[in-house]
């Protein structure tokens, strides 16, 4: 009776902590809201034309080179046809100057994939109020059968280089979908800045 | 390693200068610097004396913990992080370091 009792206590117990721990638990909190314009305003620090409802909102660790968020779609086809797109704070490199950071980041990105890139277009744009570089390449892989093409588009924010990339994976013989690079055109061109970034109020 | 040379410009600004230390030897960080386009100084100690002096010296283990220390001009240190550095909170502490006057 004795055993029975303190096993009740015992359970009583454990629902009780647990019955606490969901209690305690803080609310979720949505890091974006919708402004009337139809926008996203993302922490209170950015703001931009999200892609259509297909896409699915990507989070990152944040982390030393990492990205916080982005957006991924699967497309058909098959296996690897999927296509992503970014917002990097810290794209890979250290330069200021944007040729000299395309070297540096190309040296790195989509580095596990092992691909050879060639350059597709290079171009100036207008980004994020200021001027930037638009690079269009396409890697391919011969003993995966699988390629990417993927443009990356350079920009600053304060002194230092802030970058945009999508990328769209195919199989070898398969076609891009370049409809999808409108989109991640339209949400680039749309991206601003609502404060600034922790680098310039120091 | 990237990450502090994109922040050099703010070390600059707060009076501070960059060293890596590692247990690799010259060659390794000749090639690791060329890698990542790195300007700052690597020093290169095999013989691991200054891991040890730093206390970051696994025993029986050929490499460094990884761990952020900052010296003031005195010698005297003043912050010690382990496992990758967090550059925002190294460049808080270097600011207030500069604005005390204690510059690094």
């Amino acid at each position: 009776m004795k055993r029975k009792a303190l096993t009740i206590l015992c359970s009583m117990l454990v629902m009780a902590w647990l019955a606490g721990c969901a209690t305690t638990e803080p609310p979720k909190t949505v890091p974006y809201r919708l402004s009337p314009q139809g926008t996203v305003i993302w922490e209170d620090e950015f703001e931009f034309i999200p892609p259509p409802p297909d896409w699915k909102l990507l989070r990152v660790e944040v982390g030393e080179n990492d990205i916080n968020f982005g957006f991924m779609k699967s497309d058909a086809g098959g296996y690897p046809s999927v296509t992503s797109f970014a917002y990097d704070e810290e794209p890979f490199g250290c330069a200021t100057k944007f040729e000299q950071r395309e070297k540096e980041f190309f040296k790195r990105f989509l580095f596990n994939a092992i691909l050879q890139f060639q350059i597709l277009e290079k171009k100036k744009v207008q980004v994020v109020g200021g001027e930037g570089l638009a690079v269009t390449v396409e890697g391919k892989d011969p003993i995966k059968k699988e390629k990417v093409r993927a443009k990356v588009v350079f920009g600053k924010r304060g002194e230092r280089v802030v970058g945009f990339y999508i990328t769209q994976w195919r199989p070898m013989d398969g076609t891009y979908d370049l409809s999808a690079f409108e989109i991640f055109d339209k949400y680039v061109a749309s991206f601003k800045f609502l404060k600034k970034s922790f680098y310039e109020t120091l | 390693m990237e990450g502090h040379q994109r922040n050099l410009y703010l070390y600059e600004r707060f009076n501070a200068r960059v060293l890596g230390v590692s247990r690799d030897d010259i060659m390794t960080l000749k090639y690791f610097t060329k890698s990542l386009d790195l300007t700052f100084p690597l020093l290169s100690n095999v013989t691991a004396f200054l891991g040890v002096s730093m206390d970051v010296q696994p025993e029986g283990q050929p490499i460094f913990g990884r761990r952020t220390v900052i010296i003031d001009k005195t010698g005297v240190i003043r912050y010690v992080r382990d496992g990758s550095p967090d550059f925002k909170d190294i460049l808080l502490f270097l600011k207030k370091l500069n604005q005390e006057g204690g510059k690094p």
